[in-house]
Protein backbone atom coordinates (compact mmCIF):
# COMPACT_ATOMS: atom_id res chain seq x y z
CA UNK A 1 0.00 0.00 0.00
CA UNK A 2 1.83 3.51 -1.08
CA UNK A 3 1.20 6.54 0.04
CA UNK A 4 -1.37 7.78 -2.26
CA UNK A 5 -3.64 4.66 -2.14
CA UNK A 6 -3.64 4.88 1.72
CA UNK A 7 -4.67 8.32 1.31
CA UNK A 8 -7.34 7.95 -0.91
CA UNK A 9 -9.19 4.84 1.26
CA UNK A 10 -8.79 7.42 4.00
CA UNK A 11 -10.65 10.19 2.30
CA UNK A 12 -13.21 7.88 1.11
CA UNK A 13 -14.04 6.06 4.68
CA UNK A 14 -14.22 9.82 6.10
CA UNK A 15 -16.39 10.60 3.08
CA UNK A 16 -19.03 7.27 3.91
CA UNK A 17 -18.58 7.84 7.99
CA UNK A 18 -19.28 11.42 7.60
CA UNK A 19 -22.56 10.76 5.18
CA UNK A 20 -23.82 7.87 7.45
CA UNK A 21 -23.33 8.35 11.17
CA UNK A 22 -25.81 11.82 10.99
CA UNK A 23 -28.02 9.82 9.53
CA UNK A 24 -28.54 7.71 12.22
CA UNK A 25 -28.50 10.90 14.58
CA UNK A 26 -31.46 13.16 16.04
CA UNK A 27 -31.94 16.25 14.28
CA UNK A 28 -30.37 18.31 17.28
CA UNK A 29 -27.03 16.24 17.06
CA UNK A 30 -27.62 16.39 12.69
CA UNK A 31 -27.66 20.41 13.09
CA UNK A 32 -24.33 20.42 14.76
CA UNK A 33 -22.90 17.90 12.76
CA UNK A 34 -24.15 20.57 9.75
CA UNK A 35 -22.14 23.29 12.53
CA UNK A 36 -18.89 21.12 12.12
CA UNK A 37 -19.01 21.03 8.86
CA UNK A 38 -19.17 24.97 8.28
CA UNK A 39 -16.56 25.29 11.24
CA UNK A 40 -13.95 23.21 8.94
CA UNK A 41 -14.42 25.33 5.82
CA UNK A 42 -13.26 28.25 8.27
CA UNK A 43 -10.75 26.28 9.54
CA UNK A 44 -9.63 25.57 6.15
CA UNK A 45 -10.06 29.47 4.96
CA UNK A 46 -7.37 29.45 7.71
CA UNK A 47 -5.37 26.71 6.56
CA UNK A 48 -4.42 28.92 3.11
CA UNK A 49 -3.72 32.10 5.34
CA UNK A 50 -1.26 30.19 7.98
CA UNK A 51 -0.68 26.90 6.75
CA UNK A 52 0.78 28.27 2.99
CA UNK A 53 1.98 31.87 3.84
CA UNK A 54 2.75 31.57 7.64
CA UNK A 55 0.01 34.33 8.35
CA UNK A 56 -2.01 34.36 11.29
CA UNK A 57 -5.71 36.00 11.28
CA UNK A 58 -7.47 37.24 14.15
CA UNK A 59 -10.68 37.95 12.47
CA UNK A 60 -12.40 35.29 10.18
CA UNK A 61 -15.30 35.23 11.77
CA UNK A 62 -15.64 39.39 10.54
CA UNK A 63 -15.28 37.74 7.16
CA UNK A 64 -17.68 35.33 7.88
CA UNK A 65 -20.14 37.64 9.25
CA UNK A 66 -19.73 40.03 5.72
CA UNK A 67 -20.68 36.68 4.05
CA UNK A 68 -23.76 35.85 6.41
CA UNK A 69 -25.08 39.07 6.23
CA UNK A 70 -24.75 39.66 2.46
CA UNK A 71 -27.02 36.51 2.56
CA UNK A 72 -29.24 37.95 5.32
CA UNK A 73 -29.86 40.98 3.83
CA UNK A 74 -30.29 39.89 0.47
CA UNK A 75 -31.85 36.82 0.38
CA UNK A 76 -33.58 37.31 3.92
CA UNK A 77 -38.09 37.59 4.37
CA UNK A 78 -37.21 41.11 5.31
CA UNK A 79 -34.10 41.88 2.52
CA UNK A 80 -34.27 41.47 -1.19
CA UNK A 81 -35.74 37.98 -1.33
CA UNK A 82 -32.99 36.89 -3.49
CA UNK A 83 -32.14 33.60 -4.22
CA UNK A 84 -29.35 31.87 -1.97
CA UNK A 85 -27.48 31.07 -5.31
CA UNK A 86 -27.12 34.71 -6.01
CA UNK A 87 -26.96 36.33 -2.64
CA UNK A 88 -24.21 33.22 -1.66
CA UNK A 89 -21.48 34.21 -4.01
CA UNK A 90 -22.15 37.70 -3.30
CA UNK A 91 -21.13 37.34 0.19
CA UNK A 92 -18.63 35.34 -0.86
CA UNK A 93 -17.40 38.33 -3.37
CA UNK A 94 -18.00 40.53 -0.07
CA UNK A 95 -16.18 38.47 1.81
CA UNK A 96 -12.95 38.50 -0.23
CA UNK A 97 -13.20 42.56 -0.79
CA UNK A 98 -12.45 42.78 3.18
CA UNK A 99 -9.85 40.27 2.88
CA UNK A 100 -8.35 42.37 0.53
CA UNK A 101 -8.55 45.63 2.10
CA UNK A 102 -7.25 44.02 5.56
CA UNK A 103 -4.53 42.65 3.76
CA UNK A 104 -3.47 45.42 2.58
CA UNK A 105 -2.21 46.86 5.87
CA UNK A 106 -1.28 43.54 6.55
CA UNK A 107 1.52 43.33 4.09
CA UNK A 108 4.39 44.57 5.97
CA UNK A 109 3.30 42.26 9.19
CA UNK A 110 3.72 39.13 10.09
CA UNK A 111 3.75 37.26 13.62
CA UNK A 112 2.33 39.45 16.35
CA UNK A 113 1.95 42.63 15.11
CA UNK A 114 -0.37 40.94 12.52
CA UNK A 115 -2.35 38.97 15.20
CA UNK A 116 -2.87 42.54 16.58
CA UNK A 117 -4.06 44.11 13.85
CA UNK A 118 -6.61 41.47 12.51
CA UNK A 119 -7.72 41.30 16.55
CA UNK A 120 -8.40 45.19 15.77
CA UNK A 121 -10.12 44.33 12.86
CA UNK A 122 -12.92 42.05 14.45
CA UNK A 123 -13.19 44.38 17.35
CA UNK A 124 -13.69 47.11 15.40
CA UNK A 125 -16.31 45.33 13.36
CA UNK A 126 -17.73 43.83 16.87
CA UNK A 127 -17.94 47.47 17.82
CA UNK A 128 -18.66 49.29 15.31
CA UNK A 129 -19.71 47.90 11.76
CA UNK A 130 -21.85 45.04 12.87
CA UNK A 131 -23.47 47.33 15.85
CA UNK A 132 -27.01 48.50 15.75
CA UNK A 133 -27.08 51.47 13.68
CA UNK A 134 -24.00 51.42 11.63
CA UNK A 135 -25.52 49.74 8.39
CA UNK A 136 -28.44 48.47 9.65
CA UNK A 137 -29.83 47.48 5.77
CA UNK A 138 -26.63 45.10 5.99
CA UNK A 139 -26.46 43.79 9.32
CA UNK A 140 -30.11 44.06 10.02
CA UNK A 141 -29.50 45.90 13.31
CA UNK A 142 -32.05 44.90 16.32
CA UNK A 143 -34.13 42.81 13.82
CA UNK A 144 -31.71 39.94 12.96
CA UNK A 145 -32.37 39.01 8.90
CA UNK A 146 -33.85 35.38 8.58
CA UNK A 147 -32.39 33.95 5.53
CA UNK A 148 -34.34 30.60 4.40
CA UNK A 149 -32.81 27.46 3.44
CA UNK A 150 -31.70 27.34 -0.30
CA UNK A 151 -33.39 24.81 -3.12
CA UNK A 152 -30.88 22.58 -4.58
CA UNK A 153 -32.75 20.74 -7.87
CA UNK A 154 -36.04 21.64 -6.84
CA UNK A 155 -35.14 20.11 -3.72
CA UNK A 156 -36.02 22.59 -0.43
CA UNK A 157 -33.19 21.95 1.94
CA UNK A 158 -35.33 22.25 5.28
CA UNK A 159 -34.25 18.82 7.20
CA UNK A 160 -31.37 18.98 9.04
CA UNK A 161 -30.25 16.40 7.08
CA UNK A 162 -30.64 17.49 3.72
CA UNK A 163 -28.51 20.40 4.90
CA UNK A 164 -25.85 18.46 6.91
CA UNK A 165 -25.04 16.59 3.48
CA UNK A 166 -24.86 19.82 1.57
CA UNK A 167 -22.56 21.67 4.02
CA UNK A 168 -20.81 18.62 4.23
CA UNK A 169 -20.63 18.47 0.38
CA UNK A 170 -19.70 22.48 0.20
CA UNK A 171 -16.56 21.26 2.75
CA UNK A 172 -15.09 18.52 0.99
CA UNK A 173 -15.32 20.52 -2.26
CA UNK A 174 -13.63 23.33 -0.33
CA UNK A 175 -11.80 21.21 0.93
CA UNK A 176 -10.39 19.51 -2.72
CA UNK A 177 -9.74 22.77 -3.93
CA UNK A 178 -7.36 23.91 -1.27
CA UNK A 179 -5.95 20.90 -1.72
CA UNK A 180 -5.36 21.16 -5.37
CA UNK A 181 -3.63 24.68 -4.27
CA UNK A 182 -1.70 23.17 -1.71
CA UNK A 183 -0.14 20.78 -4.27
CA UNK A 184 0.16 23.14 -7.38
CA UNK A 185 2.11 26.14 -7.54
CA UNK A 186 -0.08 28.59 -5.54
CA UNK A 187 1.01 26.10 -2.40
CA UNK A 188 5.01 26.09 -3.51
CA UNK A 189 4.57 29.87 -3.76
CA UNK A 190 2.94 30.78 -0.80
CA UNK A 191 5.61 28.45 1.15
CA UNK A 192 8.21 29.86 -0.66
CA UNK A 193 7.39 33.10 0.61
CA UNK A 194 7.02 32.13 4.17
CA UNK A 195 10.10 30.64 4.10
CA UNK A 196 12.42 33.89 2.91
CA UNK A 197 10.75 36.95 1.41
CA UNK A 198 13.75 38.04 -0.22
CA UNK A 199 14.62 34.71 -2.11
CA UNK A 200 11.05 34.28 -3.24
CA UNK A 201 10.83 37.89 -4.45
CA UNK A 202 14.84 37.60 -6.34
CA UNK A 203 12.92 34.57 -8.25
CA UNK A 204 10.44 36.89 -9.82
CA UNK A 205 7.39 36.48 -7.29
CA UNK A 206 5.56 39.07 -6.34
CA UNK A 207 5.12 39.34 -2.72
CA UNK A 208 2.28 42.16 -3.11
CA UNK A 209 0.02 39.91 -5.60
CA UNK A 210 0.87 37.26 -3.49
CA UNK A 211 -0.22 38.01 -0.09
CA UNK A 212 -3.30 39.47 -1.20
CA UNK A 213 -4.39 36.78 -2.86
CA UNK A 214 -4.02 34.74 0.03
CA UNK A 215 -5.74 37.00 2.50
CA UNK A 216 -8.24 37.47 -0.34
CA UNK A 217 -8.94 33.66 -0.93
CA UNK A 218 -8.84 33.08 2.71
CA UNK A 219 -11.29 35.57 3.73
CA UNK A 220 -13.73 34.73 0.33
CA UNK A 221 -13.84 31.07 1.95
CA UNK A 222 -14.56 32.13 5.25
CA UNK A 223 -17.64 34.81 4.00
CA UNK A 224 -18.79 31.25 2.25
CA UNK A 225 -18.69 29.15 5.83
CA UNK A 226 -20.30 32.48 6.97
CA UNK A 227 -23.14 32.26 4.42
CA UNK A 228 -23.66 28.71 4.87
CA UNK A 229 -24.13 29.61 9.15
CA UNK A 230 -26.52 32.51 8.22
CA UNK A 231 -28.90 29.69 6.33
CA UNK A 232 -28.41 26.45 9.03
CA UNK A 233 -29.40 29.31 12.30
CA UNK A 234 -31.98 30.76 10.01
CA UNK A 235 -30.90 33.93 11.32
CA UNK A 236 -28.06 36.45 11.30
CA UNK A 237 -26.67 37.54 14.79
CA UNK A 238 -23.42 39.97 14.71
CA UNK A 239 -23.14 38.55 17.91
CA UNK A 240 -22.36 34.57 16.27
CA UNK A 241 -19.67 36.68 14.30
CA UNK A 242 -17.51 38.43 17.41
CA UNK A 243 -13.93 38.16 17.67
CA UNK A 244 -14.30 35.25 20.81
CA UNK A 245 -15.14 33.14 17.53
CA UNK A 246 -12.54 34.19 15.52
CA UNK A 247 -9.59 33.71 18.49
CA UNK A 248 -11.49 30.01 19.35
CA UNK A 249 -11.32 29.06 15.61
CA UNK A 250 -7.51 30.62 15.18
CA UNK A 251 -6.72 28.69 18.72
CA UNK A 252 -8.14 25.47 17.17
CA UNK A 253 -6.08 25.58 13.60
CA UNK A 254 -2.95 25.82 16.01
CA UNK A 255 -4.24 22.80 18.69
CA UNK A 256 -4.99 20.64 15.31
CA UNK A 257 -2.34 21.64 13.19
CA UNK A 258 -2.31 23.23 9.43
CA UNK A 259 -1.71 21.79 6.13
CA UNK A 260 -3.73 19.08 6.68
CA UNK A 261 -7.76 18.45 5.78
CA UNK A 262 -8.17 15.69 8.76
CA UNK A 263 -6.89 18.10 11.16
CA UNK A 264 -9.62 20.52 9.30
CA UNK A 265 -12.80 17.76 9.68
CA UNK A 266 -11.54 16.88 13.48
CA UNK A 267 -11.24 20.73 14.01
CA UNK A 268 -14.60 21.35 13.24
CA UNK A 269 -15.90 18.42 14.98
CA UNK A 270 -14.43 20.17 18.58
CA UNK A 271 -15.23 23.06 17.95
CA UNK A 272 -19.45 22.07 18.40
CA UNK A 273 -19.12 18.83 19.67
CA UNK A 274 -16.64 19.20 23.49
CA UNK A 275 -19.01 22.25 24.60
CA UNK A 276 -21.90 19.56 23.90
CA UNK A 277 -20.04 16.90 25.97
CA UNK A 278 -19.45 18.90 28.53
CA UNK A 279 -23.24 19.97 28.81
CA UNK A 280 -23.70 16.48 28.84
CA UNK A 281 -21.72 15.26 31.40
CA UNK A 282 -22.86 18.57 34.03
CA UNK A 283 -19.81 20.83 33.60
CA UNK A 284 -20.62 24.30 32.14
CA UNK A 285 -19.59 24.48 28.12
CA UNK A 286 -17.52 27.41 29.40
CA UNK A 287 -15.41 25.16 30.63
CA UNK A 288 -14.48 24.69 26.94
CA UNK A 289 -12.53 28.18 26.04
CA UNK A 290 -10.32 26.71 29.24
CA UNK A 291 -9.85 23.38 28.07
CA UNK A 292 -8.99 24.77 24.48
CA UNK A 293 -6.54 26.93 26.31
CA UNK A 294 -4.79 24.23 28.00
CA UNK A 295 -4.81 21.90 25.15
CA UNK A 296 -2.83 24.66 23.24
CA UNK A 297 0.03 24.80 25.97
CA UNK A 298 -0.08 21.17 25.87
CA UNK A 299 -0.14 20.89 22.03
CA UNK A 300 2.79 23.60 21.79
CA UNK A 301 5.35 21.62 24.05
CA UNK A 302 4.52 17.99 22.84
CA UNK A 303 3.75 18.28 18.89
CA UNK A 304 4.28 22.11 17.84
CA UNK A 305 3.05 21.34 14.18
CA UNK A 306 -0.51 20.70 15.33
CA UNK A 307 -1.52 17.57 17.40
CA UNK A 308 -3.53 16.13 14.33
CA UNK A 309 -0.80 16.75 12.14
CA UNK A 310 1.17 14.90 14.54
CA UNK A 311 -0.84 12.18 14.82
CA UNK A 312 -1.46 11.47 11.05
CA UNK A 313 2.85 11.54 10.41
CA UNK A 314 2.62 8.99 13.74
CA UNK A 315 0.62 7.03 11.84
CA UNK A 316 2.11 7.33 8.67
CA UNK A 317 5.56 6.32 9.85
CA UNK A 318 3.65 3.41 11.67
CA UNK A 319 2.72 1.75 8.19
CA UNK A 320 6.07 2.74 6.49
CA UNK A 321 4.80 5.62 4.12
CA UNK A 322 6.71 8.50 2.64
CA UNK A 323 5.57 12.07 3.14
CA UNK A 324 6.84 15.24 1.25
CA UNK A 325 7.64 18.51 3.11
CA UNK A 326 8.28 19.86 6.56
CA UNK A 327 5.47 20.70 8.98
CA UNK A 328 5.53 24.13 10.07
CA UNK A 329 5.66 24.50 13.50
CA UNK A 330 2.62 27.27 14.61
CA UNK A 331 4.99 28.34 17.23
CA UNK A 332 7.28 29.91 14.78
CA UNK A 333 4.12 32.06 13.07
CA UNK A 334 2.84 33.47 16.35
CA UNK B 1 27.77 47.16 -25.38
CA UNK B 2 28.67 46.23 -22.00
CA UNK B 3 25.57 43.93 -19.84
CA UNK B 4 25.79 45.39 -16.99
CA UNK B 5 26.82 48.60 -16.04
CA UNK B 6 27.77 50.21 -12.45
CA UNK B 7 28.56 54.05 -12.42
CA UNK B 8 29.04 55.88 -9.52
CA UNK B 9 27.39 53.89 -7.03
CA UNK B 10 27.68 54.75 -3.46
CA UNK B 11 25.58 54.10 -0.71
CA UNK B 12 26.17 54.68 3.35
CA UNK B 13 25.03 53.07 6.57
CA UNK B 14 24.71 55.71 8.87
CA UNK B 15 28.65 56.55 9.62
CA UNK B 16 29.92 54.16 6.88
CA UNK B 17 30.50 54.01 3.55
CA UNK B 18 30.02 50.99 2.12
CA UNK B 19 30.39 51.91 -1.58
CA UNK B 20 32.12 54.71 -2.59
CA UNK B 21 31.98 55.51 -6.19
CA UNK B 22 31.99 52.22 -7.73
CA UNK B 23 32.26 52.11 -11.63
CA UNK B 24 32.89 49.01 -13.38
CA UNK B 25 31.29 46.71 -16.38
CA UNK B 26 30.44 43.75 -17.10
CA UNK B 27 30.59 41.99 -20.99
CA UNK B 28 28.09 39.57 -22.24
CA UNK B 29 29.62 36.18 -21.53
CA UNK B 30 31.98 36.91 -19.53
CA UNK B 31 32.64 35.62 -16.14
CA UNK B 32 32.99 38.48 -13.76
CA UNK B 33 35.03 38.25 -10.33
CA UNK B 34 34.61 40.79 -7.23
CA UNK B 35 36.96 40.56 -4.55
CA UNK B 36 38.09 42.32 -1.52
CA UNK B 37 38.08 41.68 2.19
CA UNK B 38 35.42 41.21 4.61
CA UNK B 39 33.06 43.90 4.55
CA UNK B 40 34.67 45.43 1.59
CA UNK B 41 31.26 46.18 0.15
CA UNK B 42 30.74 43.02 -2.43
CA UNK B 43 27.42 41.52 -0.90
CA UNK B 44 26.20 45.73 -0.75
CA UNK B 45 26.86 45.95 -4.42
CA UNK B 46 25.00 42.71 -5.12
CA UNK B 47 22.16 43.74 -3.17
CA UNK B 48 22.04 47.37 -5.20
CA UNK B 49 21.78 44.88 -8.29
CA UNK B 50 19.49 42.58 -7.40
CA UNK B 51 17.15 45.54 -6.18
CA UNK B 52 17.18 44.46 -2.56
CA UNK B 53 18.97 48.06 -1.42
CA UNK B 54 18.66 51.54 -3.09
CA UNK B 55 21.91 53.07 -3.59
CA UNK B 56 22.20 56.69 -2.59
CA UNK B 57 23.53 57.74 -6.11
CA UNK B 58 24.86 56.55 -9.19
CA UNK B 59 22.70 54.37 -11.96
CA UNK B 60 23.07 50.28 -12.98
CA UNK B 61 21.97 50.06 -16.17
CA UNK B 62 21.37 46.41 -17.48
CA UNK B 63 21.26 45.87 -21.69
CA UNK B 64 20.73 49.54 -21.93
CA UNK B 65 17.62 49.56 -19.34
CA UNK B 66 18.38 51.71 -16.19
CA UNK B 67 17.29 49.52 -13.19
CA UNK B 68 16.04 52.33 -10.68
CA UNK B 69 12.80 52.09 -9.44
CA UNK B 70 12.95 48.29 -10.97
CA UNK B 71 11.58 46.03 -7.78
CA UNK B 72 13.65 42.58 -7.22
CA UNK B 73 11.09 40.64 -8.74
CA UNK B 74 10.40 42.94 -12.08
CA UNK B 75 14.85 42.57 -12.10
CA UNK B 76 14.15 39.19 -12.23
CA UNK B 77 11.99 38.88 -14.97
CA UNK B 78 14.58 40.64 -16.70
CA UNK B 79 16.71 38.09 -16.35
CA UNK B 80 19.08 38.56 -13.28
CA UNK B 81 19.08 35.96 -10.85
CA UNK B 82 21.44 35.57 -7.99
CA UNK B 83 22.46 33.45 -5.20
CA UNK B 84 23.18 34.11 -1.59
CA UNK B 85 26.14 34.44 1.08
CA UNK B 86 23.87 33.46 3.91
CA UNK B 87 22.13 30.24 2.17
CA UNK B 88 18.32 31.68 1.81
CA UNK B 89 16.93 28.20 0.82
CA UNK B 90 13.41 27.35 1.05
CA UNK B 91 14.58 25.08 4.05
CA UNK B 92 11.30 23.22 4.65
CA UNK B 93 10.58 22.45 0.86
CA UNK B 94 11.87 19.75 -1.26
CA UNK B 95 15.09 20.36 -3.49
CA UNK B 96 12.49 19.97 -6.65
CA UNK B 97 10.12 22.21 -5.01
CA UNK B 98 12.93 24.76 -4.87
CA UNK B 99 13.62 24.65 -8.08
CA UNK B 100 10.44 24.41 -9.34
CA UNK B 101 9.52 27.92 -8.01
CA UNK B 102 11.21 29.92 -10.05
CA UNK B 103 9.36 28.81 -12.88
CA UNK B 104 6.26 28.81 -10.98
CA UNK B 105 7.12 33.07 -11.02
CA UNK B 106 7.66 32.54 -14.72
CA UNK B 107 4.34 30.56 -15.62
CA UNK B 108 1.11 32.25 -16.29
CA UNK B 109 -1.55 30.40 -14.65
CA UNK B 110 -3.01 31.80 -11.49
CA UNK B 111 -5.00 30.55 -9.01
CA UNK B 112 -8.04 29.26 -10.70
CA UNK B 113 -6.34 27.27 -13.06
CA UNK B 114 -4.68 25.54 -9.58
CA UNK B 115 -7.51 24.79 -7.84
CA UNK B 116 -9.60 23.32 -10.69
CA UNK B 117 -5.89 21.56 -12.18
CA UNK B 118 -7.23 23.35 -15.54
CA UNK B 119 -5.52 21.77 -18.55
CA UNK B 120 -3.41 24.33 -18.82
CA UNK B 121 -2.37 23.97 -15.32
CA UNK B 122 -1.60 20.67 -15.58
CA UNK B 123 0.87 21.28 -18.48
CA UNK B 124 2.84 23.83 -16.62
CA UNK B 125 3.35 21.65 -13.69
CA UNK B 126 4.87 19.09 -15.84
CA UNK B 127 6.97 21.26 -17.67
CA UNK B 128 8.80 22.74 -14.91
CA UNK B 129 8.87 19.48 -13.18
CA UNK B 130 10.58 18.35 -15.80
CA UNK B 131 12.83 21.33 -16.39
CA UNK B 132 13.90 21.33 -12.47
CA UNK B 133 14.50 17.52 -12.50
CA UNK B 134 17.17 18.74 -15.98
CA UNK B 135 18.96 20.97 -14.38
CA UNK B 136 19.00 18.63 -11.31
CA UNK B 137 20.53 15.89 -13.09
CA UNK B 138 22.69 18.53 -15.00
CA UNK B 139 23.73 19.63 -11.23
CA UNK B 140 24.34 15.84 -10.37
CA UNK B 141 21.89 16.21 -7.50
CA UNK B 142 19.23 13.69 -8.85
CA UNK B 143 19.69 11.68 -6.14
CA UNK B 144 18.67 14.53 -3.69
CA UNK B 145 15.34 15.43 -5.95
CA UNK B 146 12.97 14.78 -3.01
CA UNK B 147 15.34 15.64 -0.18
CA UNK B 148 14.27 18.63 2.20
CA UNK B 149 16.69 21.36 1.29
CA UNK B 150 17.16 22.64 4.67
CA UNK B 151 18.54 19.16 5.94
CA UNK B 152 21.21 19.16 3.41
CA UNK B 153 25.10 19.54 3.83
CA UNK B 154 25.87 23.51 3.10
CA UNK B 155 28.22 22.35 -0.52
CA UNK B 156 24.62 20.77 -1.73
CA UNK B 157 22.71 23.64 -0.33
CA UNK B 158 24.90 26.37 -2.07
CA UNK B 159 24.71 23.63 -5.47
CA UNK B 160 20.91 23.48 -5.00
CA UNK B 161 20.83 27.81 -5.04
CA UNK B 162 22.65 27.65 -8.01
CA UNK B 163 20.00 25.09 -9.49
CA UNK B 164 17.44 27.86 -8.23
CA UNK B 165 19.08 30.38 -9.76
CA UNK B 166 19.58 28.49 -13.01
CA UNK B 167 15.57 27.41 -13.30
CA UNK B 168 14.82 31.27 -13.85
CA UNK B 169 16.52 31.20 -16.87
CA UNK B 170 18.46 33.91 -16.37
CA UNK B 171 20.91 35.93 -18.68
CA UNK B 172 23.02 37.44 -15.97
CA UNK B 173 23.88 35.37 -12.40
CA UNK B 174 25.16 37.05 -9.13
CA UNK B 175 27.07 34.53 -7.20
CA UNK B 176 27.62 35.81 -3.99
CA UNK B 177 30.27 34.03 -2.18
CA UNK B 178 29.21 30.47 -3.59
CA UNK B 179 32.54 28.78 -1.93
CA UNK B 180 31.75 29.76 1.22
CA UNK B 181 31.79 26.46 3.49
CA UNK B 182 32.61 24.48 0.76
CA UNK B 183 35.85 22.36 1.18
CA UNK B 184 38.80 22.45 -1.43
CA UNK B 185 37.77 19.70 -3.10
CA UNK B 186 34.11 20.93 -3.81
CA UNK B 187 35.80 24.37 -4.44
CA UNK B 188 37.74 22.93 -7.58
CA UNK B 189 34.36 21.46 -8.29
CA UNK B 190 32.78 24.62 -8.97
CA UNK B 191 35.57 26.57 -9.95
CA UNK B 192 34.95 23.74 -13.13
CA UNK B 193 31.53 23.69 -12.74
CA UNK B 194 31.26 27.95 -13.65
CA UNK B 195 32.56 27.78 -16.88
CA UNK B 196 30.68 24.65 -18.34
CA UNK B 197 27.34 26.61 -17.34
CA UNK B 198 28.16 29.64 -19.08
CA UNK B 199 29.19 26.94 -22.24
CA UNK B 200 25.99 25.29 -21.77
CA UNK B 201 23.69 28.14 -21.03
CA UNK B 202 25.24 30.81 -22.44
CA UNK B 203 25.05 33.14 -18.73
CA UNK B 204 26.81 36.01 -17.68
CA UNK B 205 28.34 35.67 -14.11
CA UNK B 206 29.32 38.24 -11.76
CA UNK B 207 31.57 36.62 -9.16
CA UNK B 208 32.20 37.58 -5.23
CA UNK B 209 34.32 35.91 -3.46
CA UNK B 210 37.88 35.90 -1.36
CA UNK B 211 38.61 32.45 -2.39
CA UNK B 212 41.00 33.47 -4.43
CA UNK B 213 41.50 29.70 -5.44
CA UNK B 214 38.05 29.79 -7.05
CA UNK B 215 38.17 33.68 -8.47
CA UNK B 216 41.47 32.75 -9.99
CA UNK B 217 40.59 29.87 -11.67
CA UNK B 218 37.11 30.97 -12.84
CA UNK B 219 37.00 34.34 -13.52
CA UNK B 220 38.48 36.40 -16.52
CA UNK B 221 38.86 39.61 -15.10
CA UNK B 222 38.86 40.45 -11.64
CA UNK B 223 37.88 43.57 -9.82
CA UNK B 224 39.23 44.12 -6.23
CA UNK B 225 37.07 46.09 -3.94
CA UNK B 226 38.29 47.42 -0.51
CA UNK B 227 36.71 49.65 2.24
CA UNK B 228 33.67 50.26 -1.09
CA UNK B 229 36.70 51.07 -3.47
CA UNK B 230 37.46 49.77 -6.32
CA UNK B 231 41.49 49.51 -6.20
CA UNK B 232 42.49 47.72 -8.88
CA UNK B 233 41.64 45.81 -12.35
CA UNK B 234 42.88 42.95 -14.19
CA UNK B 235 43.14 39.53 -15.51
CA UNK B 236 43.51 37.42 -12.50
CA UNK B 237 47.58 37.09 -13.07
CA UNK B 238 47.93 40.57 -12.61
CA UNK B 239 45.86 41.36 -9.84
CA UNK B 240 47.26 38.52 -7.89
CA UNK B 241 50.69 40.34 -8.27
CA UNK B 242 49.26 43.68 -7.71
CA UNK B 243 51.35 45.56 -4.64
CA UNK B 244 47.83 47.30 -3.83
CA UNK B 245 46.19 44.19 -3.77
CA UNK B 246 48.59 42.62 -2.26
CA UNK B 247 48.22 45.21 0.87
CA UNK B 248 45.17 45.33 1.09
CA UNK B 249 43.66 41.52 1.17
CA UNK B 250 46.29 39.15 0.51
CA UNK B 251 49.04 40.44 2.52
CA UNK B 252 46.88 40.59 5.41
CA UNK B 253 44.59 37.65 4.85
CA UNK B 254 45.38 34.08 6.65
CA UNK B 255 44.02 31.99 3.62
CA UNK B 256 46.16 33.54 1.31
CA UNK B 257 46.09 30.71 -2.12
Amino acid sequence: MNAINARRISVVAGIVLAVAIPAFMADYYRSLAALSAIAAILILSLNVLTGFVGQISFCQYTFAGLGAMTVGALSGAQGHHWSFWISMPLGVLFAALGGFLVGIPALRLSGLFLAILTLGVALGADRYLFANGTWNSFTGGVNPRTPSRPTLFGYHLTSQYSFYLFALAAFLLVAFLVWNLRVGKTGRVLRAIRESEVAASTMGLNLIKWKLAAFTVSAGIAGLAGGLLAVQIGSVSPASYDFLHSITVAAVVVVAGVGSLASAAVGGIFIWWLPELLRHTGVNAQFFQLILGLLLVVQLVIAPQGGVVKLEHDLKRVFGLGRRGQDLELAEVL
Amino acid sequence: MAMLEIKDISIRFGGVQALDDVTFSLKHGEILGLIGPNGAGKTTLFNCVSGVLKPNNGTITYEGQNLAGLKTDARAHLGIARTFQNLQLFGSMTVLENLMVPLDAFAKRGMVGDAFKLPRARYEERKAEEHARAILHFLGLSEHTETIAGSLSVGLQRRVELGRALCLQPKLLLLDEPAAGLDAAETAELAALLPEIRARFGITMLLVDHDMALVMKACDYIYVLDFGKLISEGPPQRVSSDPLVVKAYLGEAEEVA
